[in-house]
């Protein structure tokens, strides 16, 4: 009976004979001394901070800290405020990203048809620039934009047009809120996401148009039977990416909601901001409670994009 | 396999070791909520003076806020120089003075975080600091700060204290002093264009009731006070239409709010929540009126302090205001001169603004405006079973703050020869401007504030102490004999009561963010008109009722 070798195959399943770790550490000392201080920085940067999620399990306020359990989650789960910033965040962010794919995609196959390079490119520069404006930037425009009083642009346009009568309060209405939020990141956003639309539509074979208008297909058969589909990998792909960072929604929203509109705009990231940044004596275990729970749904999420992303591209994104 | 296994060995170590370095701080800092430092402070008492003479406090670390006006833009380099030169002189040894001047609007939110993560001694830990009164009442259970009742009662300038009550008032149910007010604490006024007033054909000495303040209101927003031919003025703006996280809550509307506190407070002895009161809901009432008919700014509902007073004495005064309340005494100087720079009524000087006396219903409830409580200084406690410290920082912080002589002037007007100066001079403000130009000439010996540091076309006011509200006045004779300050003051002085004191308990403590976030709420959504003050109020009490009985019940225990 021969006893079973420890070696490893390459690609073509020839045998690679395998030295102990030990040994090939050794051999490749310089390699990995050249490693350890990048070790060193993931450890101390990524993993050194994780270990504050041990709090979620106490009271934290000032100096006082007091292991109590799961109570933190028991308050959470308990409190209408999270639900609702929890239900806000699936809500807005899975709106949002269909949203602002689909109009990339309508954006990149408009684009796409578009002969005039000059217009094309002028027209591809203008739509990119809000991406590069900062949030506090965009909400301070819309903000005056949308304005109640005399200076704002859209309520004095519907007044002098005779639409209205009285000025809408568009940040400040449960009703409109969302809506307006949706188009603010459609402006901002959507120039952005049209890049690897395009790089998708400039890969497409360009005999199957010819074959189109062979068949004698028309303009609008063109985009709906050979550009379409061929996006659909992409929009799918880039649908499931996304996907695995829709509770990572702040920035977009603290800028622009406020009180009377909590209930249909705060979500968990905001909800966690105020509960610790803006509370005299925060309970520094109970917001890491509902950090932490963020995480692991956000964990899972990823997990199940991962596993989404396996089955319709043969290959994970982790 | 045997390489997995390996790996899973690896990364199980490094997790233990760095869970091992990490767990290190939770049982210590665990053992904290034992401590009892307030007790201990007080049962070393009679050691202290001896222990204060054994200790030598070589740095002073302080946390300020905006009301230090001296900031590093405007001279604060000099006066820390001072001060320390002139608290060495006292002490008999030097101190080294640290500033640390925190955002103004953040200034609660940052002090938590320095007190949650730092430890007595190290560089950004405050030793002593500024807090507002409802902070005070969060922080003085919580066994960080020192019961200074002691060292209050024993200091120097007692013998010099116009103003006892002030801090007589700040101590707790059993005499624990935690925080120290060097001033009483002021409260605001309404002021009226006197330009607008008289563009509508309306005196300030006719309104005397709310229907006379909201028919002025009207006129300043439909009657066109700017004189520019069409609408888009506007009656009142204020910093929020309440600001409920801020005691004493309705002073910058006053005149709407009228008898309601949207709050805890007492009321014949008894503690009552305010915010449920028909007084409330009667506010809201006109609020709501208010924003329905256009008298009130709508900037007023996410507008803070600055934007509000900016807008006032906006140089576009066609989309202004002709009603702010705001502080009294020193900000009636700092608002006409913002009106002077801004080319607002220059033909009316110093008589830009009226100050409006409480309307009827204001006098018929509280009896006049709100003055606040205070805010004050508090030392931390190191809680190492003795004063030694605490009493030292005492000594050099606020012991000389209230000398009555070179430190006082210090806090009161700022470094001498930056901020004022007792030396002859002559200069100009807008020098460059023959119309706004404006002489000052002292001679040797005159006591006389400079130009600002940072602004050469203004005249400094004050640094932190406003000489008219500190409790022991200076003795060394300098005053600023500025008329519209003295107006302002001897004004609300005449016209203010009060405000009721904060309340304070273990589930008011636990729950005031998040029943200030839902009245904010419901306040808002009540003057929009989105839901009647009816709904806000019935909605309060579904959401915190019990919570509400429950901190009531545990304050009438008290």
């Amino acid at each position: 009976m021969s006893k079973k070798q420890n070696v490893t195959t390459t690609s073509t399943g020839a045998p690679i004979n395998q030295k102990p770790l030990g040994t090939r550490i050794w051999n490749n000392r310089g390699y990995y001394l050249m490693f350890l201080p990048v070790l060193v920085f993931v450890i101390i940067i990524y993993y050194w901070p994780m270990l504050g999620v041990r709090y979620a399990f106490y009271q934290y306020k000032l100096k006082n800290i007091t292991w109590v359990g799961l109570k933190n989650f028991e308050t959470m789960f308990g409190k209408k405020e999270f639900w609702s910033a929890f239900t806000n965040t699936l809500q807005i962010s899975i709106t949002k990203l269909l949203i602002t794919t689909f109009t990339s995609v309508l954006v990149s196959v408009f684009l796409n048809e578009m002969h005039n390079l000059f217009a094309k490119k002028s027209l591809q520069t203008i739509i990119y620039l809000p991406h590069f404006m900062s949030w506090a930037v965009v909400a301070a425009i819309f903000q005056l934009f949308l304005s109640t009083s005399s200076t704002g642009f859209v309520n004095e346009t519907l007044k002098s047009m005779g639409l209205i009568a009285k000025s809408i309060d568009f940040l400040h209405s449960k009703q409109l809120w969302r809506p307006i939020f949706y188009i603010i990141n459609i402006w901002k956003e959507t120039g952005w996401g049209t890049v690897i639309f395009l790089a998708t539509l400039s890969g497409i074979n360009p005999e199957l148009y010819e074959a189109a208008d062979i068949d004698g297909a028309s303009r609008l058969q063109k985009i709906w039977y050979v550009t379409v589909p061929a996006l659909m990998n992409t929009v799918i792909i880039v649908l499931i990416l996304n996907l695995a960072k829709v509770l990572n929604l702040f920035e977009s929203v603290f800028v622009l909601y406020n009180n009377r509109v909590f209930d249909v705009s705060d979500v968990i990231s905001t909800y966690v901001y105020r509960q610790t940044f803006l509370t005299a004596i925060p309970d520094y275990g109970y917001t890491t409670a509902v950090g932490l729970f963020k995480s692991i749904v956000g964990c899972v999420l990823v997990l199940v994009c991962n596993w989404a992303s396996k089955k319709i591209r043969g290959r994970g994104i982790i | 396999m045997k390489k997995k296994v390996l790996s899973l060995l690896l990364s199980t170590a490094m997790v233990a070791s760095l869970a091992a370095c990490g767990s290190e701080t939770a049982p210590a800092d665990t053992t904290a909520t034992e401590t009892a430092p307030a007790d201990t402070a007080t049962e070393a008492a009679p050691a202290d003076t001896a222990a204060a003479e054994d200790y030598t406090l070589e740095t002073l670390n302080i946390v300020v806020d905006g009301t230090v006006t001296a900031t590093v833009e405007s001279g604060q380099k000099e006066f820390e120089e001072q001060w320390e030169a002139a608290v060495a002189e006292k002490l008999g040894h030097p101190v080294d003075l640290v500033i640390n001047q925190l955002d103004h609007s953040d200034y609660a939110g940052t002090v938590s975080r320095l007190l949650t993560t730092g430890e007595p001694g190290d560089g950004s830990y405050p030793d002593a600091l500024i807090m507002s009164a409802t902070m005070l009442r969060q922080y003085q259970t919580t066994g960080l700060l020192w019961d200074m009742a002691d060292a209050y009662a024993n200091a120097e300038f007692q013998s010099r204290v116009t103003l006892p009550t002030v801090n007589e008032n700040m101590k707790d149910s059993e005499g624990h002093l935690y925080g120290f007010a060097p001033t009483y604490g002021n409260g605001c006024v309404t002021y009226v264009k006197q330009s607008w007033l008289d563009a509508v054909g309306m005196k300030a000495d006719d309104i005397k009731t709310f229907d006379d303040y909201y028919a002025m209101l009207k006129a300043f927003t439909e009657n066109d006070p700017d004189g520019n031919g069409s609408a888009g003025t506007y009656g009142v703006i204020a910093a929020g239409f309440g600001k409920l996280d801020e005691a004493p809550y309705i002073n910058y509307m006053p005149e709407f709010w009228q008898g309601a506190y949207p709050s805890f407070y007492q009321k014949d002895g008894v503690w009552v929540d305010g915010f449920q009161e028909q007084a409330t809901v009667d506010a809201l009432a006109r609020l709501a009126q208010g924003v329905a008919d256009g008298v009130i700014d709508p900037d007023t509902e996410d507008a803070g302090t600055k934007q509000a007073r900016e807008k006032f004495f906006s140089n576009d005064q066609t989309t202004s205001e002709g009603v702010f309340t705001y502080w009294a005494g020193t900000w009636l100087r700092t608002l006409t001169t913002n009106m002077e720079k801004q080319e607002v009524d220059n033909d009316l000087g110093d008589n830009r603004l009226v100050q409006l006396a409480p309307i009827q219903e204001i006098k018929d409830t509280w009896g006049g405006y709100l003055n606040r409580e205070a805010p004050v200084w508090v030392i931390t406690d190191d809680q190492d079973g003795n004063s030694a410290r605490e009493q030292a920082i005492f000594d050099a912080l606020l012991e000389t703050m209230l000398d009555g002589d070179r430190v006082q002037t210090l806090w009161t007007y700022g470094a001498e020869d930056v901020h004022w100066s007792i030396h002859a001079e002559e200069f100009s403000t807008n020098a460059d401007d023959p119309e706004k130009k404006k002489d000052y000439s002292y001679e040797e010996g005159q006591f006389h504030l400079k130009q600002s540091p940072n602004d050469p076309n203004s005249v400094w006011k004050k640094n932190h102490l406003d000489a008219v509200l500190v409790i022991a006045p200076l003795t060394n004779g300098y005053v600023d004999n500025d008329e519209l300050v003295q107006a302002g003051n001897k004004f609300f002085t005449e016209n203010c009561v009060d405000a009721p004191a904060a309340a304070s308990c273990d589930t008011l403590a636990e729950n005031n963010e998040a029943l200030v976030e839902e009245k904010t709420t419901l306040m808002k959504q009540a003057v929009a008109g989105e839901i009647t003050p009816e709904e806000a109020i019935a909605q309060y009490q579904a959401d915190f009722g019990d919570i509400a009985q429950q901190i009531l019940d545990e304050l009438n225990a008290q």
